[in-house]
């Protein structure tokens, strides 16, 4: 007899929320995955295979709380950008898992519209019109966590009652997660919007500003990278990251974006390395050319992709003078040590400002 | 003009054809020299820190031969004939070294889901003002010497398997195998213990790769079950059609394979994929599987005891 499947999946910051919609309205059941903490972290390294990057580990923690409730199908999306280890993930995890004696199944997605698509049909048996529902109400919110997101990162700096932002993104991610019809989305869309504006900011136009670059997973998911831009606004520093989900999702709709990119990194690189790593060079070169005053990396250490393109981005650091500083993440970085290279880089993102 | 070809990486990748490829052509061809002490400095000093080792290996063959040479050939390997795909992080090899020397980089590249190998290496040709009928000699030549040292390692490995020692497949990457400092001299340490190393690229392959799934199956018995991967790595989808082609010939010619040792470059990101497997499929063989990691930190008493420890286990 076939078991009814329930679902989990990996957790990634607050686009978690979107998801778990996503197959939720599909009429799957979901349980979603537990929070990232340092229990989690230790339970998915103690299973997975030593060497391999950080991600999979994370994410194989995140399941355990949701396969321990009962869960017993994990989507797991494949090959996120390309040539890079990503693509076993959903194999490396089903193999540990199953040896780690829980009788799971591990469904692997293709990362594009296409692949999504035919995927969700052959999991949740919906028909087209209510794929095509589920799909608009998740873009919807995971849109909208993005907005915020954004927004987040502009306010941060320029708020007037220290905190403010975080309790308004907070109250915000909550409130989207509640809704759960799709006609009820807009009134709460406005009350999040009407939160955000009431914030009470200063008049500043001219804040150091500083570009975040790296691999997607890392430095999308506020916990993995210890609320970098939280700590980073609170320094009075304006964040801005190009990089998410559907930053993604838009290249491979659109596969010319991939070659205009490449025009643009040319001197540089001339070949994609797996993953974003091309993005990552051409996010950079912007930001110099925005005159920003500093550039963050954030990659899972040993990440193949981040690790070859780090010296041409410490070339591109030299050639322009741009402040760079390269954050590896892994489960024995303390947050203590990230937190002293964080403080010492914003005197120096501090120092570049004055000086311009 | 002499051009200088690192011996290590994509080196190894194809042994002997790009130095009979630059020769034939009459260009002076500048190998460096075997990995030594000082290279490996070097290459650690000039690499990113948390590259794998095997890169820092090639970055200190590069600067060996900095100033030495007029170019250094540095390929860009993408995919091979059977579309698969090569490391991602050879895929910007020449634009790190680009960064890492002053001698000027020639490069090519060799992508061929897109394009025959034979064009790539006409435009090679282009960039060295030789003609299309020069690059297709030099091919041909090449390619016959890389043909008969083939064949040669064949002869050798059946010699290998029909004598009397204890014989350990040794499983890797060329580039660590072929590599003697890399992989602190482990075919000489496994002789002195008194076993015989047959290398895992030595296996043949194309002799029962279209044998039919029954006579697999009673070749090695169990191998079926183990999870099946299909790698879009061309070295992952070879080592493990390699090592089920061994445990094929070992059910074929009666010898019995005593251990495996899998050794990888420390931070290798595609070692860790693959070394799940091959370990679940030596596991499944019921073969002793030893898994060894290298740096440029690995010291060879510590290596020397975990190998004499390994040969003990295998003895009783």
């Amino acid at each position: 007899m076939e078991v009814k499947p329930i679902i989990t999946f990996p957790r990634w910051g607050n686009y978690t929320i979107a998801f778990k919609t996503l197959f939720e309205k599909l009429g799957l059941e979901v349980i979603p995955p537990g929070e990232i903490n340092s229990q989690t972290i230790l339970e998915g390294a103690k299973l997975s295979p030593e060497m391999f990057c950080f991600p999979l580990k994370t994410t194989l923690g995140s399941y355990i709380p949701a396969l321990k409730k009962g869960a017993n199908t994990i989507l797991m999306v494949e090959n996120i950008g390309g040539s890079c280890r990503q693509r076993y993930y959903g194999t490396i995890q089903s193999k540990v898992l199953k040896e780690g004696g829980w009788e799971i199944n591990v469904v692997n997605f293709r990362a594009t519209p296409r692949g999504i698509y035919s995927d969700l049909k052959k999991i949740s048996g919906a028909s087209f019109l209510e794929i095509f529902r589920a799909g608009r109400f998740f873009y919807k919110k995971l849109r909208l966590i993005e907005k915020i997101e954004k927004q987040a990162q502009y306010l941060r700096p320029r708020e007037l009652e220290k905190g403010a932002t975080d309790k308004a993104l907070d109250w915000a991610l909550l409130e989207i997660e509640r809704v759960n019809e799709e006609k009820n989305f807009s009134r709460s869309k406005k009350e999040i919007s009407r939160k955000f504006s009431e914030i009470k900011i200063k008049n500043a136009k001219n804040l150091p500003k500083v570009g975040l670059i790296g691999e997607i997973y890392t430095v999308c998911d506020p916990v993995i990278n210890f609320g970098l831009e939280r700590k980073l606004g609170k320094e009075g520093i304006e964040i801005h990251r190009q990089m998410d989900i559907t930053y993604h999702l838009k290249k491979s709709i659109f596969p010319w974006q991939e070659r205009l990119l490449q025009r643009k990194i040319s001197p540089y690189l001339k070949s994609t390395v797996g993953g974003h790593g091309r993005d990552a060079i051409y996010e950079m070169l912007n930001y110099v050319k925005q005159g920003f005053d500093g550039v963050i990396q954030i990659l899972p250490a040993m990440c193949m992709p981040e690790v070859t393109i780090r010296p041409i981005l410490e070339k591109i650091h030299q050639k322009s003078g741009i402040p760079f500083l390269s954050l590896s993440i892994d489960e024995q970085v303390a947050e203590a040590g990230i937190d002293t290279r964080i403080e010492a880089f914003v005197d120096v993102i501090k120092n570049h400002h004055k000086n311009i | 003009m002499k051009i200088g070809i690192p011996k290590a990486l994509i080196y190894w990748k194809r042994p002997y054809f790009w130095e009979s490829f630059f020769e034939n052509l009459g260009f002076d061809v500048l190998l460096s020299p075997k990995t030594n002490k000082e290279i490996v400095e070097m290459g650690v000093k000039a690499s990113d820190p948390e590259t794998c080792f095997s890169v820092k290996v090639f970055f200190g063959h590069l600067l060996w031969l900095e100033g030495k040479c007029d170019f250094i050939f540095v390929p860009r390997l993408k995919t091979n004939k059977e579309k698969l795909e090569y490391c991602p992080k050879f895929f910007g090899l020449p634009d790190l070294a680009k960064i890492a020397v002053k001698t000027k980089i020639l490069t090519e590249t060799f992508d061929e889901i897109k394009e025959n190998r034979l064009k790539a290496l006409e435009r090679l040709g282009k960039k060295l003002n030789k003609n299309k009928r020069e690059i297709q000699r030099a091919t041909e030549i090449s390619e016959k010497r890389e043909k008969e040292r083939e064949e040669e390692i064949n002869k050798n490995f059946f010699e290998k398997i029909n004598s009397n020692k204890p014989k350990i497949v040794l499983i890797s990457h060329p580039y660590n195998l072929q590599d003697e400092y890399v992989n602190l001299r482990l075919e000489e340490k496994l002789k002195e213990l008194g076993a015989e190393a047959i290398f895992i690229d030595e296996v043949p392959i194309s002799a029962n790769r279209f044998t039919p799934l029954d006579k697999l199956s009673n070749g090695a018995s169990q191998h079926k079950s183990a999870p099946s991967i299909n790698f879009h790595w061309e070295f992952g989808k070879e080592i493990m059609e390699k090592i089920d082609s061994l445990f094929l010939t070992s059910g074929e010619k009666n010898f019995r394979l005593s251990g495996a040792i899998e050794i990888s470059a420390f931070a290798c990101g595609c070692d860790s994929v693959l070394k799940e497997f091959v370990e679940k499929k030596f596991k499944e063989n019921k073969i002793p599987f030893l898994y060894l990691i290298i740096d440029e930190h690995t010291g060879e008493a510590g290596f020397q005891t975990r190998l004499e420890a390994f040969l003990d286990t295998l003895g009783s």
